[in-house]
């Protein structure tokens, strides 16, 4: 090992190869499972939360005049806080999950390296959603997700300044987490883990930690702004008394456009690593997805006006323009090399399998609508329309969803010791990706044609596109209790899983599931390279971690009796 | 079988680029037929600019749901016994950058091609025809000037407003647009092309009709047939009617358009004596109709009290006040008192200051209220027109029972 962890003086550690159980996940806890597990917990309940309100958006746009909302603003504060919420509450801790959980183990390292800020940034998160919920005690906020002021400032109900507070917390809490991710994935790795032998979630998860750490604090700055303007009398964003509305869209651009990446980074890491494993078959282009994670990190800060396309000044649209569309080029790297690892591969239909490509499938549609929403003349069309609302949910569902699932289907055995369903898995996987293309796709055609986005009331020769958009939303809806009915059924009826279910190579599955108390027995050893599948090192790899931890029949059979006996002898 | 000398099987290569070719532009040719149709000349360079990424984006959309769907049946292995490992492939070079390559070839292309087009859709044309636009919640206010006829009153070039924007096929008409309370964004889907209105700042745009919304030709223009101007800025609780209330109508020639122009500057010259008739033709110039509802001038706004029979309302609303002052300081002070049910969101119509979009001349109060006065169910005038102007001349406040 690199360094040792020292556990802070009292901290008492949960969980100790028993599966964590929900009085572990209620508690302070600095082990970085149980704080994975936590995140994982309080972001799927925010995703139901999010997600019934998006199927109220979608019940009221059944018909284009209001009948299921009050009045124009009660339905404002739906999408406001239904955008609000899937991104800071849902796609942002999930993937923290993620980072939390698999990272430390992926590194064969005992825990993060600071654990009490670890458990500390995780406990901002409740608090900041409970403010955000307590906006409809106070008139919830309903200038949308981007809250542009004045409309934020001077117009909108007081759970607005609650929403700005939520989201100071948030950042707070994601600043303090990839700071932790930075100095463990720098100075955590094992001996024989140089950075290119790393897992390609690992880096994923560091490019991310790196954008958060540069962009979040532009997001804080526009935030104090916004509640100084709302509640000290300041006027930074009223032109009236000499502020400016350009100055909120640029600052919250700055850090909502590499916000993106944030999403969907820790989703290409889980791609990386589940089309590898589940196609057997060596990443193909190990160093340009790594690299090409670091050049999106880079070249997103220099794209963010492209979301003010019509209100920036003119001569400044077309450099943005140029920036943006130049991002395809590594975005599209990592799609032609996934191609590439799963193409002549050994593929199993497993519902990570299947998830992760889904994953390609759709977010490639999202990658090629934002090529054209990045050409200037274009975008004038489209712009704050059904198109870009199609185009983001293509990026940030079909994208990052679909990777956060992938990424529940490939490490929910890991976690809890039991494998999901896989029927189950693969009706959750067909409703998910028949209900998604349906509701997202017909979006694309009401933007063209010419529905804003944002409305309750709308053009009546918009309905059609509008009724079926809303009944495979209905479908989308439902198959998520699919996943969530598994993720309960299975954590006592599952199949055992056993260290290694999906004999991977990196060392997350070199340990029983779920993990001891320090995650290894002794110092772990790394295979070479986290992807050399098709090699007969990489078959004697597996067959050691097998044969020290156990096949899945080994283990069943063994914890008939006394359960978990095997691990952390 | 064709094999080049690399080993590499041509056929299916060729076989896949023509239908990801093939099926591109099938996918760029069908795809137009859902727009609206192209009624600027900017829609027909930006339509053919979405034509060409539409080509290359469907092509590659084909190609890479192809190669997945393809390599997910081909390379499945069903048998869950088997443990074998797909071959130690780790990259190739070549193809590496030919997918790098490729890619940064297109995005250069389309980078050009959308700065040519760009360029042109934002060059300033030859005798621009130049329309002030106000946005407000939730309603809009085209302001139109006479530049070579000086209205006497106010020895400036005559002004009028409307809250629809008019022009004519082959007008290059310049938008000059501000916003008073949040910002808003003028979308025309015909037009193809979208400005926000922002507050404190002066917004531009440009676009040249070139089809006029007389669709059936009979010279009449009516609303069904012009273009919606949709509002695609989030403004607030009406943010979805205030794409419903205005509309660009496109006269079929510049006769057509000047005979319109000439009728409303007379209308601002030479008003009616009568004043309820000056009212009725003066109201539609103010951006009620975003808001209320009044049938007899065919407003369906959601957001502000219903405006049908407000003649037998009036003088019911506020103790001590009559129906004339009761409509007078509404408009004035809107905020003295709230119908129950409805925030006070009308902006305060004042009479100091004719540069404000805002603004309102007492003479038009006195008309405007004439007009409302009318609305009744019998249709006889709830008031008397000396008592309106003295109503008018009356200073109030607002007073302590408004709040927001």
């Amino acid at each position: 090992m690199a360094s040792v962890v020292s556990l802070p003086v009292g901290e008492l550690r949960k969980s100790d190869g028993k599966p964590i159980m929900l009085r572990d996940v209620l508690g302070w806890s600095v082990d970085h499972k149980v704080i994975g597990v936590q995140y994982a917990l309080i972001a799927l309940f925010f995703f139901i939360i999010g997600g019934s309100l998006a199927m109220l958006i979608r019940w009221e746009l059944l018909t284009p005049a209001l009948d299921l909302m009050a009045n124009g603003a009660a339905y404002n504060t739906l999408f406001s806080i239904h955008g609000t919420v899937m991104i800071f509450l849902w796609v942002i801790p999930m993937s923290a999950a993620f980072g939390n959980y698999v990272v430390p183990l992926q590194l064969g390292a005992k825990d993060m390296a600071f654990p009490w800020l670890n458990a500390f940034a995780f406990w901002l998160i409740p608090p900041a959603g409970v403010l955000m919920l307590m906006g409809w005690f106070v008139g919830p906020a309903e200038a949308g997700w981007t809250s542009y002021p004045p409309l934020s400032t001077m117009f909108s109900p007081d759970g607005q300044t609650l929403w700005a507070i939520s989201i100071h917390l948030l950042g707070l809490s994601s600043i303090l987490g990839a700071i932790n991710f930075i100095v463990t994935i720098a100075n955590m790795r094992p001996e024989g883990m140089g950075w290119f032998q790393m897992p390609l979630f690992c880096w994923a998860i560091l490019a991310t930690s790196i954008i958060i750490v540069m962009a979040t604090p532009f997001l804080a700055g526009g935030l104090t702004l916004l509640i100084l303007d709302r509640v000290a009398g300041t006027a930074f964003f009223n032109p009236a008394e000499g502020g400016d509305v350009l100055l909120w869209q640029n600052v919250f651009w700055f850090y909502s456009h590499p916000a993106v990446y944030i999403m969907v980074l820790p989703a290409f890491g889980i791609l990386s690593d589940v089309l590898s494993v589940h196609a057997r078959k060596p990443i193909f282009g190990y160093r340009m997805i790594a690299l090409s994670s670091i050049a999106i990190a880079v070249v997103g800060f220099t794209v963010w006006a492209h979301h003010m396309f019509t209100a920036l000044a003119p001569q400044f649209r077309i450099p943005f323009m140029i920036t943006s569309m130049i991002i395809a080029v590594p975005t599209g790297i990592k799609v032609f090399s996934w191609l590439g690892t799963i193409w002549g591969g050994k593929i199993r239909w497993t519902s990570a399998m299947l998830f992760g490509l889904g994953f390609l499938s759709m977010f490639v549609i999202g990658g090629i609508s934002g090529v054209m929403l990045g050409s200037v003349p274009f975008d004038l069309h489209v712009h704050d329309t059904y198109f870009v609302v199609s185009h983001l949910h293509f990026v940030l569902y079909g994208g990052s969803v679909f990777g956060l699932y992938a990424g529940i289907y490939h490490w929910y055995p890991k976690v809890t010791g039991r494998m999901l369903d896989e029927r189950m898995g693969k009706w959750h996987f067909a409703l998910t990706y028949i209900g998604f293309f349906f509701t997202f796709f017909p979006m694309h055609m009401a933007g063209l044609a010419g529905m804003p986005r944002r409305i309750a009331v709308y053009a009546p020769e918009f309905q059609t596109w509008n009724v079926v958009i809303s009944i495979a939303s209905f479908v989308l809806g439902v198959s998520t209790f699919v996943l969530l009915y598994n993720m309960v059924w299975a954590l006592r009826n599952g199949k055992v899983a056993g260290p290694n279910p999906w004999r991977a190579l990196t060392l997350e599955w070199a340990t029983s599931s779920p993990p001891p108390a320090t995650n290894f027995v002794g110092d772990p050893v790394p295979f070479k390279d986290p992807y050399g599948y098709g090699t007969k090192e990489a078959a004697a790899y597996v067959e050691a971690v097998e044969a020290r931890y156990g096949t899945p029949d080994d283990v069943a059979q063994s914890s008939k009796p006394a359960p978990a006996e095997t691990a952390g002898d | 079988m064709n094999r080049s000398s690399s080993g590499i099987n041509i056929v299916p290569i060729l076989i896949v680029a023509v239908v990801c070719i093939g099926g591109g532009l099938l996918i760029s040719t069908l795809t137009p037929t859902l727009f609206p149709v192209q009624a600027s000349s900017q829609a027909q360079q930006i339509d053919t600019l979405f034509q060409l990424m539409l080509a290359i984006g469907g092509g590659l959309f084909l190609l890479v749901q192809g190669l997945i769907y393809y390599a997910a049946f081909r390379f499945r292995v069903k048998d869950e016994n088997d443990r074998s490992d797909g071959p130690p492939i780790h990259g190739n070079n070549t193809l590496e950058i030919v997918w790098t390559a490729i890619p940064a070839v297109v995005v250069v292309i389309l980078v050009i091609y959308s700065y040519s087009v760009w360029v042109s859709i934002e060059t300033p044309q030859q005798n621009e025809t130049t329309v002030e636009v106000v946005g407000r919640r939730f309603a809009w206010t085209f302001t139109y000037t006479a530049e070579d006829i000086i209205d006497p009153q106010t020895n400036a070039p005559v002004r009028f407003n409307d809250p629809n924007l008019y022009t004519y096929v082959n007008e290059a008409l310049r938008l000059q647009m501000t916003a008073t309370d949040v910002n808003h964004a003028f979308w025309v889907p015909q037009m193809r092309i979208k400005q926000d209105l922002l507050v404190g700042r002066i917004t531009e745009m440009r676009f040249t009709p070139i089809l006029s919304t007389d669709t059936n030709g009979d010279g009449i223009y009516e609303m069904a047939e012009a273009f919606p101007l949709r509002c695609a800025e989030l403004c607030g609780d009406g943010h979805g009617a205030m794409g419903l209330v205005s509309h660009v109508y496109v006269f079929g020639s510049r006769e057509e358009y000047d005979n319109w122009f000439a009728q409303r500057v007379n209308l601002v010259l030479n008003p009616p004596e009568d004043p309820v008739a000056r009212g009725a033709q003066i109201l539609p110039t103010y951006p009620c109709s975003g808001c209320h509802v009044l049938t007899s001038l065919g407003w369906t706004g959601q957001s502000g009290p219903n405006l049908n029979g407000i003649g037998d309302r009036a003088s019911r609303r506020v103790a001590g006040d009559s129906a004339e002052e009761y409509i007078v300081h509404s408009i004035r002070h809107p905020l003295r008192y709230l119908v129950p049910g409805y925030a006070g969101i009308m902006p305060q119509f004042i009479e100091d200051d004719p540069s404000n979009a805002n603004y309102m001349s007492d003479a038009d109060l006195i008309a405007i209220t004439a007009y409302l006065c009318t609305q009744t169910a019998s249709g006889d005038s709830a008031c008397d027109i000396s008592t309106i102007e003295e109503a008018a001349a009356e200073e109030v406040t607002t007073s302590g029972m408004a709040s927001q």
